[in-house]
């Protein structure tokens, strides 16, 4: 008798269930076999690395990168650092989905450069499992800059590049990082002994702390920096110093259409050559700088 | 009587197993939020939807990321800001067809019944109760629904700074044919 209830209850329960079960069979034959990441970070640079993120395809976006004077300048009397801002503007479009191509100009040594960006790999999980999304990052920049000491230079001595390869994964829906192995390559250098081509590692993470703000911090260490000159005072010798890392501490401020970032760092060269590997701000010395980069995107090519 | 029992049970398995289900993977769902700044639209044709032809019980399943938006950037921030699809990656609708039974499948005909059953989407579950516009052409049934709810409901939450852009009501349709 006793399992005669039984089998009555599990009749029941079978039947109360039945649009359960429903689900249970679509769940099992319809949901996307693999689930992409997105938005591992809110905006396409962390500070002065690049991320992994770029605009949809179809979208313009042009950033307004902005570094102050240093706070130790006589950061009261110029404005707390605005009167001597470094700028740098960009101007980018995403032919493709995993494509991203731009322009851009720095105030430093009056560079124009000319950049790439392009999706490897999508973080993802499901039937095509990839632990982390892998892009690449390729500029080439040309320094414009007049010299006066009289010298012939041809335009060749004028370049130098970039190369980085973002990897970056998203941990949580807050956390992300990325490791950035990052090449910088000068036709030109100051003396014999300079290195042409530096080796830097390029680490980032960022923690949201709501859903439209978020902390990033960033450091690249280079493996064989070069060193620069550094005058002596009262008339003593001349010595030489390393180039720093540069390191940056910052918030995300999303607002629709724009994201905000502002930070301090130690780098006020903007473009990347000058920031990863020619930088001579230090931040036990105080040379730090207020900065922000802001972006707008642009729907030029509508989805549908 | 064992023997009894375990042959009706068997019976009634099989009778359940044998329950006649309709399906779609293409059913669509889209969304629109109107303000006077600017109107939001949003449409997925990912859809599965199932349908027991037996008692007019249903399931939809809605994965969250299939969403088209016109803007890459409104997508993105619909999965990340708003319905959080990395830990919400679907929204889910079961019930039933209220007097089912009304519809014949033998010929052709409209009705006008109504769509009980659970909604959960963005973590939260509420019960939704709206009329359903059912087809019955050449054989193919389908169903069709035009219904509003509030993101509020379901905990999703529009900062003060956005609500001149994005509406809390928002105009749902649903519909699918089941092959």
């Amino acid at each position: 008798m006793t399992k005669l209830y039984f089998f009555l209850i599990l009749a029941l329960s079978l039947n109360l269930s039945a649009q359960d079960d429903l689900l249970a069979e679509l769940e099992a034959t319809s949901l996307p076999a693999t689930e992409y990441t997105f938005a591992t970070w809110k905006g396409t640079k962390v500070v002065n690395l690049q991320t992994n993120e770029m605009p949809g395809e179809g979208v313009l976006q042009y950033t307004i990168l902005h570094r102050f004077g240093a706070f130790n300048q006589d950061f009261v009397y110029n404005f707390f650092g605005l009167d001597n801002a470094q700028v740098r503007l960009t101007l980018d479009y995403s032919p493709k989905e995993w494509l991203n191509v731009g322009l851009g100009h720095t105030g430093f040594l009056k560079t124009y450069d000319a950049f790439a960006k392009y999706r490897l790999t999508r973080q993802s999980k499901g039937e095509k499992n990839m632990p982390v999304s892998i892009t690449g990052f390729s500029s080439v920049y040309y320094a414009n800059q007049r010299f006066n000491d009289g010298l012939d230079r041809n335009a060749t001595t004028r370049f130098s590049f970039v190369n980085e390869l973002i990897i970056a994964r998203k941990f949580t829906p807050n956390i992300s990082a990325q490791i950035v192995p990052t090449l910088v390559h000068f036709n030109l250098v100051e003396t014999p002994n300079d290195n042409n081509t530096i080796f830097a590692l390029g680490l980032a993470a960022r923690y949201k702390i709501t859903k439209m703000h978020a902390i990033t911090v960033e450091y690249v260490p280079q493996f064989n920096g070069n060193s620069y000159q550094v005058p002596g005072e009262n008339g003593a010798a001349p010595s030489l110093e390393k180039f720093s890392n540069a390191l940056s501490i910052g918030m995300d401020i999303e607002t629709g259409g724009h994201v905000f970032q502002l930070f301090v760092t130690n780098a006020q060269g903007v473009a990347e050559p000058y920031v990863f590997a020619q930088n001579t701000g230090s931040w036990l010395e105080g040379d730090l700088h207020f900065g922000f980069n802001i972006s707008r995107v642009f729907t030029i090519k509508k989805k549908k | 009587m064992k023997k009894t029992l375990f042959i009706s049970f068997g019976l009634v398995f099989s009778l359940a197993a044998s329950a006649q289900k309709l399906s779609t993977r293409n059913a669509e769902v889209s969304f629109f939020s109107a303000t006077p700044v600017e109107n939001i639209d949003a449409t997925n044709q990912q859809v599965s939807s199932i349908l027991n032809l037996d008692n007019g019980q249903f399931a939809f399943l809605v994965p969250i990321k299939a969403f088209q938006f016109e803007k890459a950037l409104m997508q993105e921030h619909f999965n990340e800001n708003y319905m959080e699809s990395g830990q919400f990656p679907t929204a889910k609708f079961t019930g039933e067809i209220v007097d089912y039974n009304k519809i014949s499948l033998d010929k052709d005909g409209k009705y006008t019944l109504v769509l009980a059953g659970t909604m959960t989407m963005h973590g939260v579950s509420k019960e939704i109760k709206q009329e359903v516009m059912v087809t019955v052409k050449g054989g193919k049934l389908s169903l069709k629904s035009d219904f509003n709810i509030l993101a509020s409901d379901y905990k999703v939450e529009i900062p003060a700074a956005k609500a001149d852009n994005i509406s809390n009501s928002l105009a749902v349709k649903v519909s699918a044919t089941y092959d």
